[in-house]
């Protein structure tokens, strides 16, 4: 069985944001407006992290695009007490939004703030309707949601693939999901890491290779690799 | 029985909140219903890939709309398009809400209450286009077609040049680039001067060791992003074993500055003096390339004219003046780091110096002496330097011929000033054209807008008045701007997703390529094609106007341009016949030549001399003077407008990557991710030194008052690390009073704080050079 994960290289990454406006093209994202988005709550379900500190006046800023992280030991998934949030066969951490009942527990328990709540129904005022993604479900008011690795992209790779009677390859992987096809810098990457050969795997075994938040155990699948210096 | 997915349970069981919620919202959404599941398997939308082209900027990237059941449903590059390479930037990507906008205009509309009461009624097109008909009738029966203002948005392209068409055959000398960002930086005069182009270069960045950008915010809105972007991971990483060194010059750190090697803050207007200093090195240490200079050069060494005058060369004068401890200290940077990057600069080559400085007064020769450092270092026309951007060979339309009222009309002397003695070398100043209009002896007849802006765009002294002045006011804009907001007729365009056009590529990466842009559905309202409208009242108006105007529309005169791609014979796609290539054209989306060969000198070199002019024999016929201090680059004090003990700040406007020149505030996904490096979404800021809010009081998040000489906003303070002391950074786009519901009220507009004032020499409005003070609300 596979099991997926994304690979970022920070070094190529240009911090432009089509990855983030992708993905809310892409996945039915709402915008939240003025009132909800001062209340911290926007909905990214892909995120461009802004580090910036002011060390003795000299400025560092790093840029971190930021999916689910797709753990292999998720906090969200030991939380929640309805099961709404679990681990699949393939390494995704799914969202069954018909059993999430809104407690939240999931998106406390995250230390990588990748998940969101529904505090307000999703509006499309028209004709914003009309640019609705098919296939993917537009959220309920009441329910969290979340990066799904473009999971309903992989199902209609995969339908193709077998209905041509062969398996999908690491080629057609690498660009897969939303955020890695948009990359104008070309710095995202997108496979199975039980692939030994996969792009994500080799990648994965460079030096400059990093997790994020590593110490604490939730064995994260996206794996960045961290900016070099002249 | 057939396995039931959870959710066709629950709503079969109809029982609990959750499938009510998903009901109601299938209901609502009813559009889901597309995807039905059967027992056979889900029935699947039809769904196709149509390419077009993204105008969310002018870079013109080719992309790929797909369109499900006749909606759009995503955007992205067109993987054949040579310059974007299958990648939109986020702006592009968010172009589903400029076509879906729930504000944009429906159908052609007259005002009814007082000019800006944004009172309307719909008419028909027949209506409002009568009514612009007599207006252009009456002005070239009375023999004044220089009457007619015709403000566009600068960018090129067919629409442009059928603008150009119609005021010429029309008689009006009054064609106004006016862009949506009235600076796409100054560099198109440099390469005027030491080239004999004007026109933005293009950059062969993947091959280049060494970058120093003044000012440019690569990464964000300078050239066509994609291109940037790609550049930028290739400079990084593309070579095995060779990573770019790229240096920041600019006193407020962009993105791009973070991103860069090194980050040098200068003081504002400065940036000219160091280019100089860089090149008083590289000359005193001999680092330059010898062989280009003494070949393709002409006021390099000193030298003697005709009349037996003796003239200082460029190299006299950068050593004579610009030595490091001459200047470090008024640039604000060690003599040590400009000896240092100098001597990296010219070693590593090749190497480009490039960036945008334009906003203060002589800024062209800031732009100018940047220039010459490519000039120095061999990488002109070179691998991993500056190249021509080359035309696509379009076949041109039939020559227009002016009647006797047309050729009278095109006499008179342009409103806003362009190419006379006040601003020589500007082929537009659309900042100036309020004076021009308030102070011209007869009063415009009318001013029709092409997407362009200048209420919002401009400092805003004057416009007001010249608006009284004019009677009739027609704006073709999609949305209702602040200026379109003042008109009198709305006729409004379509969407890029909407109309056909063609893109012919902005200058990035150097070989020529044409996007094709097409209705990717059916217009969602009643408007139309500019283009079209344009023809229509080129005929109406009737005879030698109608003559020039001979297609029965817009899409037949792009075609007939199209047609000499088909000739010229070169580049991809090739057929052998018109009706071949043109289908295969548009099933591509694009036309390009896939190489670029360099060395081409009587392409890229046109100057009176047929050489890269240090001193610039073009700027000495155009100003009709012989001052040697004048012909070259060199490095003046700026001059800031204000009083520099009541405002003792620099203001310095910036742009975002979510901004970029054009209608951007009006997209809510582009205002929910605004403002990354402050995390701010929905406003602007006036960002500060931390060293100076110290000083004055502020903390992060404080509301202050942002004052200059003519006018003051309100804004949140926050800090940045990245910042010269003595200057804060306002970023552009917001402040809007109009463009919708997602536009309006939201932070506040920095060209209100903006001094009417010019570089003559550039015609640009002076942007930055605009002191201010900060004061807690």
């Amino acid at each position: 069985m596979p099991r997926w994960g994304m690979v970022i290289d920070l070094d190529k990454c240009t911090a432009c944001q089509a990855c983030t406006l992708a993905c809310q093209a892409e996945n039915n994202v709402p915008f939240s407006g003025p009132e909800q988005a001062a209340m911290g709550r926007s909905i990214h379900w892909h995120e461009v992290i802004a580090d910036v500190k002011d060390e003795h006046g000299e400025l560092h800023a790093r840029f971190i695009p930021r999916p689910c992280m797709h753990c292999e030991d998720p906090p969200c998934v030991t939380v929640c007490p309805v099961g709404a949030t679990y681990v699949d066969d393939e390494g995704l951490v799914r969202m069954d939004y018909d059993v999430c009942i809104g407690c939240r527990y999931c998106t406390t328990a995250c230390p990588y703030g990748i998940r969101y709540f529904n505090f307000y129904a999703p509006e499309f005022p028209e004709p914003y309707d009309q640019h609705l993604t098919p296939g993917v479900p537009v959220r309920p008011v009441g329910v969290v949601e979340k990066c799904s690795f473009c999971i309903h992209r992989l199902e209609r790779a995969k339908r193709e693939a077998a209905a041509k009677g062969r398996e999908l390859t690491d080629s057609e992987l690498v660009l897969l999901p939303a955020c890695n096809q948009a990359c104008p810098a070309s710095a995202r990457y997108f496979g199975d890491l039980d692939d030994p050969e996969s792009t994500v795997s080799r990648l994965a075994r460079n030096p400059r290779a990093f997790k994020l938040l590593e110490d604490l155990g939730t064995e994260p699948k996206v794996i960045y690799l961290g900016e070099e210096k002249n | 029985m057939t396995k039931l997915s959870r959710r066709m349970f629950l709503k079969l069981a109809g029982t609990g909140a959750a499938a009510t919620a998903l009901y109601a919202l299938k209901h609502k959404y009813g559009i889901l219903h597309a995807l039905v599941h059967t027992t056979q398997g889900p029935v699947l939308p039809e769904e196709t890939l149509v390419p077009g082209v993204c105008r969310m900027c002018p870079g013109g990237c080719g992309l790929v709309a797909r369109v499900v059941d006749g909606r759009v449903v995503k955007l992205d590059g067109n993987p054949l398009h040579p310059s974007n390479q299958g990648k939109l930037c986020p702006k592009g990507q968010a172009g589903l809400q400029a076509l879906y906008d729930p504000d944009r205009l429906h159908a052609p509309m007259r005002r009814t209450g007082e000019r800006g009461s944004r009172q309307w009624q719909t008419v028909t097109w027949d209506e409002a286009l009568s009514e612009v008909v007599a207006r252009l009738r009456d002005m070239r029966a009375a023999g004044h077609p220089e009457n007619l203002i015709f403000l566009h948005d600068g960018q090129g392209g067919p629409t442009a040049d059928l603008i150009a068409r119609f005021c010429q055959v029309f008689g009006t000398p009054n064609n106004v680039a006016a862009p949506h960002y009235y600076r796409a930086d100054g560099s198109p005069l440099a390469h005027l001067l030491t080239q004999g182009w004007a026109e933005h270069a293009a950059y062969d960045w993947e091959n280049t060791n060494y970058v120093i950008f003044f000012g440019g915010a690569f990464l964000e809105a300078w050239q066509p992003l994609p291109h940037s972007l790609r550049a930028y991971s290739r400079l990084r990483r593309g070579r095995p074993r060779v990573r770019a060194k790229i240096v920041q010059v600019e006193s407020r750190a962009s993105i791009t500055a973070t991103k860069a090697d090194e980050w040098l803050a200068v003081n504002p207007g400065t940036e000219g003096a160091l280019a100089l200093s860089i090149a008083h090195v590289i000359v005193r240490d001999e680092l330059y390339d010898a062989e280009f200079v003494s070949e393709h050069a002409f006021g390099f060494e000193d030298w003697t004219d005709a009349d037996g005058q003796t003239h200082t060369g460029f190299g006299t004068l950068v050593l004579r003046e610009y030595a490091p401890d001459n200047v470090a200290h008024e640039i604000g940077i060690p003599a040590e780091t400009i000896e240092r990057i100098a001597r990296e600069f010219a070693v590593a080559r090749p190497a480009i110096a490039a960036g945008d400085v334009s906003g203060c007064k002589d800024s062209l020769y800031a732009q100018w002496a940047i220039h010459c450092l490519n000039a120095l270092v061999g990488s002109i026309d070179a691998p991993g330097g500056v190249l021509r951007q080359r035309q696509p060979p379009l076949a041109d339309w039939p020559a227009v011929e002016p009647d006797e009222v047309a050729s009278n009309g095109l006499a008179q002397t342009r409103l806003d000033g362009a190419g006379t003695a006040r601003f020589p070398l500007a082929p537009d100043v659309a900042p100036a054209l309020a004076q021009g209009i308030v102070a011209a002896e007869q009063a415009p007849g009318a001013l029709f807008l092409y997407h362009a802006n200048p209420l919002y765009d401009y400092p805003t002294a004057g416009w007001d008045e010249a608006l009284a002045r004019i009677p009739l006011i027609v704006s073709f804009s999609p949305y209702l701007d602040e200026t379109s907001a003042h008109a009198d007729l709305l006729l409004p365009d379509c969407t890029f997703l909407e109309k056909w056009f063609y893109e012919p590529l902005a200058p990035s990466i150097g070989v020529p390529a044409v996007a094709l842009g097409r209705p990717v559905i059916e217009s969602l309202y009643d408007t139309r094609n500019t283009g079209d409208v344009l023809i229509a009242l080129a005929k109406a108006v009737g005879g030698s106007v109608d003559d020039a105007f001979p297609w029965a529309s817009f899409q037949t005169a792009i075609q007939n341009r199209i047609e000499g791609l088909f000739h010229a014979g070169q580049g991809l796609p090739m057929r052998d016949t018109f009706d071949e290539f043109w289908a295969e054209f548009k099933a591509r989306g694009v036309w390009y030549e896939p190489e670029y060969e360099v060395g081409q000198w009587n392409q890229v070199l046109i100057t009176p001399s047929g050489k890269f002019e240090f001193y610039s024999q073009t700027l000495r016929q155009a100003l009709g003077q012989d001052d040697d201090e004048k012909l070259l680059p060199h490095y003046q004090t700026p001059h800031f407008v204000g009083d520099e003990s009541a405002y003792p700040l620099h203001l310095v406007p910036f742009p975002l990557v979510t901004t970029g020149q054009r209608w951007s505030a009006n997209l809510p996904w582009l205002q929910e991710t605004y403002g990354l490096h402050m995390q701010a979404t929905w406003e602007n800021w006036v960002e500060l030194n931390p060293d100076t809010a110290h000083e004055l009081g502020i903390q992060d998040g404080d509301l202050v008052w942002v004052e200059s000489p003519v006018g003051r906003i309100q804004l949140r303070a926050r800090l940045w690390p990245g910042i010269n002391p003595h200057v804060v950074g306002i970023p552009e786009g917001q402040g809007h009073t109009a463009g919708g519901r997602y536009a309006e009220g939201y932070g506040a507009n920095p060209n209100a704080l903006l001094v009417l004032e010019f570089d003559e020499l550039s015609g640009e409005c002076t942007h930055r050079a605009t002191r201010i003070r900060v004061h807690k609300a």
